[in-house]
């Protein structure tokens, strides 16, 4: 759907993207992650057809983005980051704005718009000024307008910003069920969003791609070694519980955590591709010792994002 | 080319829901209405003068050549004010509110911004002019006879003059981050348009000619007095074609660098 090839984008002497290459199939939800500076607005700006690269290109739906800008546009919906709206226009003289640029034919129009209006919620304020609507109010309208067109690919630059617990869920919720529609490109610097939301997830860092995959892949490619918790009833056999731990091959530094009411929490390392867990029930059990939990320890993606940020930044 | 006029209806609305619209609209119609009483109010002062003799070459002037000629004049002066007001919201403040951002990832070509954001102003500008016409059914009405001729090339002319004001001050809203600036920009650069008359006429030698050739006011003197000169016409049509290329190039910029 989207198909990146090598793009780079220099402001003077500043490399704000360099070489980028990567693919956005139909249906997917892709994260783009990145640190502050470290590319993200050019890429979506290059994306979004607001300027072209200084080299490379840009597929669309198969077209040449900037061979035909306003062909390739079409396919695109923007939500931008700062929600930046028209203040003095109503809502429904905005997305009818919105429909004519984006040609929706004119019989349709109406129908379409009130869909889009009904879809993000905004029934409610149709007739009111953008100027004068909660945060919340004016991302759905950005997102409403993005929806406009029935566009094949979605570009949400920070979606929840600035919103309340409740604006977020309703938001995330929506992005979900428009993500089994559309292919979506999600920008945010919340990553339990992007692991919460997203298919895949790409990581910008000093204008490079320096990595792409799904969590899962990601966390796998970070992991030497897994790590186990174990959370045992009766403290007063806490040494025999590390002793069974310790005696397993492959359990590197096995510990106790903590002590706290009457339970021991051990915890332990084993090589990646290991897993011992089976094992540490049975011998739990065995021994009669009452097991209460046994889970391995996954990384986060803030953990993930953090190490490969660090780790390209020592790299450099 | 039929999203430009999306794009300008767009902007006309919202010169209309704003309060500087208003303000524009009203008081320019203010303006003009005071200039028009005094205008006729003196002629009706000189027209008693010449009735008793004193001025008996007066009679032959007529009311259209005495009141629309310096009436036109004056209002290209109140334009100076008024159209820094208009442009400045054009570019910079769509620059200011980030939704230039949005309109750059619609499918339009730089060329159809451009081309709307000016149409939009121009409609603006003409809805300005519209109650200013009043005055004709007024004379009509108080017993007068208009002489169209010079009426209609005096409307002409203005809007010629209007018009290529409002490309110039499009030219430097698109280059200005922020209102004020873009505000104070044009009307300096206004200003000095319409002193490069005075400044011609102490001028001697070559390049006198040429900096009076330069200067809008020589150039729209002549259609208050009902002179239809083609010459002029085509100075104004360069002028407005040209800060509309130059704004077009303006927004291209950013396709530019890197």
């Amino acid at each position: 759907m989207v198909r990146v090839e090598n793009i780079s984008k220099r402001f003077g002497r500043l490399t704000a993207l360099d070489s980028i290459s990567f693919e956005i199939r139909q249906g997917e939800i892709l994260g783009f992650l990145g640190p502050n500076g470290a590319g993200k607005t050019t890429a979506i700006r290059i994306l979004t057809g607001f300027f072209p690269p200084g080299d490379g290109k840009v597929w669309i739906a198969g077209q040449d983005l900037f061979k035909d800008p306003r062909g390739g546009k079409r396919h695109i919906g923007y939500m931008p980051e700062s929600v930046s709206l028209y203040d003095d226009m109503k809502v429904s003289e905005f997305l009818d704005f919105s429909a004519c640029i984006k040609s929706v034919p004119r019989k349709t129009r109406a129908v379409h718009v009130r869909e889009k209006t009904a879809r993000c919620g905004l029934d409610s304020v149709r007739n009111r000024l953008i100027g004068q609507l909660s945060k919340g109010f004016r991302q759905r309208v950005g997102l409403a307008q993005s929806l406009i067109g029935d566009p094949d690919v979605l570009f949400l630059d920070e979606p929840t910003n600035g919103l309340d617990p409740q604006q977020i869920i309703e938001i995330r919720t929506l992005i979900r069920e428009l993500g089994k529609e559309s292919t979506l490109i999600l920008c945010t610097h919340i990553l339990p969003e992007v692991s919460m939301v997203c298919d895949r997830v790409l990581i910008l860092n000093g204008g490079k791609l320096v990595a792409s995959g799904t969590t899962e892949e990601l966390e796998a490619t970070l992991r030497e070694q897994q790590e186990i918790y174990v959370t045992m009833g009766d403290r007063h056999r806490a040494e025999e519980g590390l002793a069974v731990l310790s005696g397993f091959p492959g359990a590197e530094q096995v510990r106790i955590v903590q002590e706290k009411n009457d339970q021991v929490y051990f915890s332990l390392f084993v090589s990646k591709g290991r897993d011992l867990r089976s094992e540490i029930s049975r011998a739990f059990v065995e021994r009669n010792l009452p097991l209460l939990e046994i889970r391995s320890v996954r990384l986060s993606l803030e953990e993930i994002f953090m190490k490969i940020v660090i780790r390209e930044d020592a790299a450099s | 080319m039929k999203h430009a006029f999306t794009v300008a209806r767009k902007d006309f609305l919202s010169y209309l829901n704003s309060w500087i619209g208003v303000f524009v609209l009203g008081f320019f119609f203010l303006m003009a209405g005071l200039f028009f009483y005094l205008l006729v109010m003196t002629y009706v002062r000189i027209s008693m003068n010449a009735s008793q003799s004193l001025y008996p070459s007066v009679e032959g002037l007529g009311l259209t050549r005495f009141v629309y000629s310096s009436y036109f004049l004056n209002l290209s002066v109140v334009l100076l004010f008024f159209v820094p007001l208009l442009t400045m919201r054009s570019f910079a403040e769509e620059k200011r509110h980030q939704t230039l951002e949005l309109l750059f990832t619609y499918p339009l070509s730089d060329f159809e911004i451009v081309w709307g954001k000016y149409l939009g102003m121009v409609w603006f500008f003409e809805l300005m002019l519209l109650p200013t016409a009043v005055t004709i059914p007024l004379v009509i009405w108080a017993g007068g006879s208009i002489d169209w001729g010079p009426v209609v090339v005096g409307y002409l002319g203005f809007w010629l003059l209007g018009t290529a004001y409002l490309s110039l001050g499009l030219f430097v809203s698109s280059i200005s981050e922020n209102q004020v600036v873009s505000a104070m920009l044009t009307f300096a650069t206004l200003i000095f348009l319409w002193a490069l008359d005075w400044v011609a006429g102490v001028m001697t030698g070559p390049w006198a000619a040429f900096v009076s050739a330069l200067a809008p006011i020589r150039h729209y003197r002549e259609f208050p007095l009902g002179i239809l000169d083609l010459s002029h016409i085509v100075y104004f049509c360069f002028f407005t074609l040209f800060f509309l290329f130059l704004s077009l190039r303006a927004v291209e910029t950013r396709n530019w660098k890197g």
